[in-house]
């Protein structure tokens, strides 16, 4: 454990380069399987809005729980997750629904789209679970994100990186105050991966706040401004590399120690 | 093989719940087939065993008491019987008992034996003096009158008392609990003490070798009344009308019982046909794992059909014992009134026909969804965990969205169509069971109604018999002094003899405003002058006539002029049983003594009817008998209802296990959806209500389907049920739904299958959408 790397993430919390604090983990241990697993041990990390954030660990490290745990899917064991403020753990399960409703827009590996529903329709689920009407809102995300015309397609018909490109304006509808998305090029070939990677810092660019799983490094680095790296459930690294303090070879050096330990 | 059984009681561990639908499912459909299967193959048994052991007489005719007995001797040779009791000497006696007047027909005789017509004592011994009297069981268990009990006979002025030695069963006659008068026995020297006044006739037995047809009796009363002085006949009964009442319940009770019974089979069907189809859905990358590992195509099958077939075995172990179990209670009802001593009917060869019938239909309805998971490519199915979604309910969506409905109903609605056939099977157990309950609902209440109008409950309030020793005036005086009397009919019972019908027919004559009665006549009108007479159905077509014809009848020697006005809608006939009514003044033109034996007493809205009744008999408590008009006995339709809406419940059942098992089916099988909604912001709530919204959807699709349906069913079910009674029933008798009922059963539909849908809809909230998505 990099106890400097956890000390600094708490000590940058307050609003660093003007950005205020929107993700607050405590403390937080989550464990599986009647206690015999621990996903995460302990993890203490804050994100602050606007961040283009990346947790980057190596396949069963922590990085999707900690997701989880973020969107209000899945409850820690112990310590406490808070979002905008809000403390999760205070929340019943349609609390937690309507929370995932307003504040958090998820994109997931495998898209995960409803495959007898339209790429429109599709889009619109968030927003009409809200009881909004918003096709004018759709119909403009498919166009900002280049797939207009598959607006009345099925999800089957459609390519993997269309797919996800319907998932990102799925998650983008409501307008979230954090997208999270995971893994969201690993079903992907390298170039619709690119391209998704190129509309996410399209819409960080714009504002969004993102918070980024994968076990790519080099991925992770290229677009994200911090990166978190998770290995068996705990933070090893918290690097900031729009701060100079640490060039991305640097975490990309670490994270393969790391992963080789 | 080992294999198979291996995979097969793995998959059964696993899918335990489906496993419990496929047993309960089946265990229903099975209990009620057997109970039907048992019923009809026994039936039948009881009565013929009992007609041959008690010699039972294939004809009774009763005779005028103006012909000389010593002539009936020769009438056996004469139509050919191979043996004949009688002549007896018989008389109308009323009796008093527990508060109570009875009429019964008594009939002397010696002894209950003989070459025709034997009684069967069930109870205390033969009358052995003056003063005892033998009854019929079922008439003495109706009326509550057991061996010792004293009888005072008031249909005679010196009022002899009687008491009770003995309970018989006669094979002869109707049971009492569907009516018919019921005979007792005397001594031959009592009979005189307790006859009144030209009140006797004589009443013959006969029996043939074989059991003639119904032509061949005709033709043999043709022949007897040919032979007797003209209207020396009065009365007769054949086997056949005995035999056909005494099974009327059973047969209304069997014929429910076989239509609920293949419904619930068919439902059943549709739900296990549903299940295996949906097991194969979910388990496409299992199928292509056991073909890998070396399953043939046959065995997958095997291993589908054999996991339904375990527990519909276990069903058919439990459900064919119990229902032979419940099919007892009415069976052994049979045997009692027909004396015989009862004895639990289980027949291993029926019970091994309803066992391989279930299996087989179960087997069918799994094997045909099976073949699917034998056709499958291994290594296609490997690739794709399940089966390609279902996506027909996009129109169905598209018309939601449209509507502008919250997205879970949305969402609720395409699942419901998603898969074709998946929807239509659950939609034929709704039908099915929806459809029942509304058969089951409309039979109810028209036999209720047949029994409402037979006792003409609403227009009549009480009914008064009247002693032949009271004179008719007095009793009409009497009864129209009473303030609240505000209409009175008085009938008689008389009996006419009529060119082309054999027996002669019961008329009913009435004075007063009989038409208030309220019969029912399709088609003609009530009488309402002499001369005019109704019919029922049985005779108009027996007779050959038709309405406006005329003819003539005779009674009491008589030529009576008759047209026939109307035709009228009659159940106390019987079975080919023939009615005639007409007015006091046409008969007693030709019989001027003849006088009421019991008045129709209506009374002012709104007076005490007890009080009434108590006070109309303490005015003349031994040649009255006042009792406030009900429905009488209807513990016959208490049992159909009781059936009826027992079994309409089982098919209900089934029909909620197919809506539960559907959206098991489908909360399964969407089971990534969901968790990918509730990643997206959808509530516990809103996941049952989508859950729900696909249940109440296919209630209301199956309620609108049901009602029709099962109005047109019913409707064609009592078509056959009445017709038992020789009737073209009259429409006001299925006029039985109020129309907001029609709307209510379908409504009541969608709450049941809300209700079902909450387990799978609790279950799909539940979700874990961790666990789920992860698992991909």
């Amino acid at each position: 454990m990099d106890g400097r790397t956890l000390v600094g993430a708490f000590r940058d919390g307050g609003g660093k380069n003007g950005m205020s604090e929107l993700v607050r983990l405590t403390d937080v241990t989550k464990v599986y399987q009647g206690g015999i697993t621990g996903a995460l041990n302990g993890v203490s990390v804050t994100v602050e809005k606007g961040e283009f954030t990346a947790i980057m660990g190596p396949s069963g490290s922590g990085k999707s729980t900690m997701l989880n745990l973020i969107a209000g899917v899945d409850r820690p064991s112990s310590g406490t997750v808070s979002v905008g403020g809000t403390l999760l753990g205070k929340l019943g399960e349609a609390g937690l629904a309507r929370f995932r409703r307003d504040h958090i827009g998820f994109v997931f590996q495998f898209f995960y789209l409803l495959p007898n529903l339209t790429v429109l329709e599709n889009v619109l689920i968030p927003a009409q679970l809200k009881g909004n009407v918003a096709p004018a809102r759709a119909r403009e995300l498919l166009d900002q994100l280049g797939i207009a015309e598959v607006a009345n397609r099925y999800p089957a018909r459609l390519s993997g990186g269309q797919q996800q490109r319907v998932a990102i304006a799925r998650a983008l509808i409501n307008k979230p105050t954090l997208l999270l998305a995971d893994e969201p090029t690993g079903a992907l070939d390298t170039r619709s991966g690119d391209q998704v990677m190129e509309l996410l810092g399209g819409v960080h660019r714009e504002g969004q706040t993102i918070l980024l799983v994968t076990h790519d490094a080099k991925l992770a680095t290229r677009h994200a401004a911090r990166v978190i790296s998770v290995v068996d459930g705990k933070i090893v690294d918290d690097a900031r590399l729009d701060s100079l303090e640490r060039a991305p070879s640097e975490v990309i050096r670490v994270r393969g120690e790391e992963a080789s330990r | 093989m080992r294999a198979i059984f291996v995979k097969t009681l793995a998959d059964l561990r696993r899918r335990r719940l489906q496993a419990a639908v496929i047993f309960v499912t089946t265990l229903l459909a099975v209990a009620t087939g057997t109970m039907a299967l048992t019923l009809i193959a026994q039936t039948r048994d009881p009565y013929q065993l009992a007609f041959e052991a008690q010699k039972g007489a294939h004809l009774q005719v009763g005779f005028d008491n103006r012909i000389d007995p010593s002539t009936l001797v020769g009438t056996p040779a004469l139509i050919g019987a191979s043996a004949h009791a009688g002549p007896y000497r018989a008389t109308d006696m009323q009796f008093q008992s527990g508060g109570h007047k009875y009429a019964v027909t008594t009939i002397a005789r010696d002894n209950p034996g003989g070459d025709v017509g034997q009684l069967r004592i069930t109870g205390g011994h033969w009358p052995s003096s003056g003063t005892e009297v033998a009854l019929t069981r079922s008439f003495a268990e109706l009326n509550h009158i057991s061996i010792g009990d004293r009888l005072k006979v008031v249909s005679v002025p010196q009022e002899p008392v009687l008491t009770v030695v003995a309970e018989v069963v006669d094979i002869d006659e109707l049971r009492a609990d569907v009516g018919g008068v019921q005979h007792a026995w005397v001594l031959g020297t009592a009979i005189a003490p307790l006859t009144a006044k030209d009140a006797s006739f004589y009443l013959m037995d006969y029996r043939f070798a074989s059991d003639p047809t119904s032509a061949q009796l005709q033709a043999r009363m043709n022949t007897l009344r040919a032979s007797v002085p003209p209207d020396s006949v009065t009365s007769s009964i054949n086997y056949l009308f005995v035999r056909t009442v005494f099974h009327v319940s059973t047969e209304i009770l069997t014929g429910v019982l076989v239509a609920f019974s293949v419904f619930a089979l068919a439902a059943t069907a549709a739900i296990v046909a549903n299940l295996v189809t949906g097991i194969v859905i979910s388990a496409y990358r299992e199928i292509g794992i056991m073909k890998a590992v070396g399953f043939t195509p046959l065995q997958v099958i095997g291993v589908f059909v054999f996991q339904i077939l375990v527990p519909a075995a276990a069903a058919c172990i439990l459900g064919i014992p119990a229902g032979t179990i419940l099919s007892q209670p009415l069976l052994a009802s049979n045997s009692q009134a027909l004396g015989l001593a009862y004895q639990p009917t289980f027949s291993p060869a029926l019970d091994v026909l309803a066992l391989a019938g279930a299996l087989l239909i179960v087997a069918i309805a799994a094997v045909i969804p099976a073949f699917r998971a034998g056709r499958l490519k291994p290594a296609v199915v490997i690739a794709n965990a399940a089966a390609p979604r279902g996506n027909s309910g996009r129109w169905l969506r598209r018309l939601a969205s449209r509507a502008r409905l919250p997205r879970p109903i949305v969402l609720g609605l395409g699942e419901a169509a998603a898969r074709p056939v998946r929807a239509t099977l659950t939609l034929l157990a709704i039908v099915l069971g929806v459809a029942t309950v509304v058969v089951a609902l409309g039979e109810a209440r028209s036999f209720n109604k047949i029994y409402t109008y037979e006792g003409h409950i609403g227009k009549v309030d009480v009914v008064v018999a009247k002693s032949p020793a009271l004179a008719d005036s007095d009793a009409t005086q009497l009864i129209n002094s009473q303030p609240e009397t505000t209409r009175l009919v008085a009938e008689t019972t008389a009996t006419i003899t009529v060119p082309g019908i054999a027996d002669p027919v019961t008329t009913l004559g009435f004075r007063g405003d009989s038409a208030a009665l309220g019969y029912l006549l399709s088609p003609g009108r009530w009488f309402n002058g002499p001369g005019e007479v109704v019919a029922n159905r049985g005779f108009v077509q027996d007779a050959h006539l038709n309405l406006g014809d005329t003819f003539t009848g005779t009674v009491h020697g008589q030529a009576l002029k008759l047209r026939i006005v109307g035709e009228v809608f009659d159940f106390t006939a019987g079975p080919g049983g023939h009615v005639l009514m007409l007015d006091w003044s046409t008969i007693t033109a030709a019989v001027p003594n003849l006088t009421p034996s019991s008045y129709m007493v209506t009374l002012k809205p709104g007076s005490n009817v007890d009080a009434y009744v108590r006070r109309l008999a303490a005015a003349q408590p031994d040649l009255l008998d006042v009792q406030a008009n009900s429905t009488g006995n209807t513990a016959f339709l208490t049992v159909i209802a009781g059936v009826l809406f027992g079994i309409a419940g089982v098919v209900a059942l089934i029909a909620v296990a197919g809506v539960f098992n559907t959206l098991l089916l489908s909360t399964r099988e969407r089971v990534r959806d969901t968790a990918t909604l509730k990643t997206l912001g959808m509530s516990p709530r809103q996941v049952i209500g989508m859950v729900a919204t696909s249940a109440g959807f296919l209630a209301l699709l199956g309620g609108l389907v049901a009602v029709p349906g099962g109005v047109a069913l019913y409707r064609v079910l009592f078509d056959q049920l009445s017709s038992l009674g020789g009737n073209i029933t009259p429409l006001a008798f299925y006029d039985v739904f109020a129309p907001w009922e029609l709307i209510a059963i379908p409504l009541a539909g969608i709450v049941v299958a809300v209700l079902a849908a909450i387990v799978p809809g609790r279950w799909a909230a539940r979700t874990n959408v961790v666990e789920v998505l992860h698992a991909e």
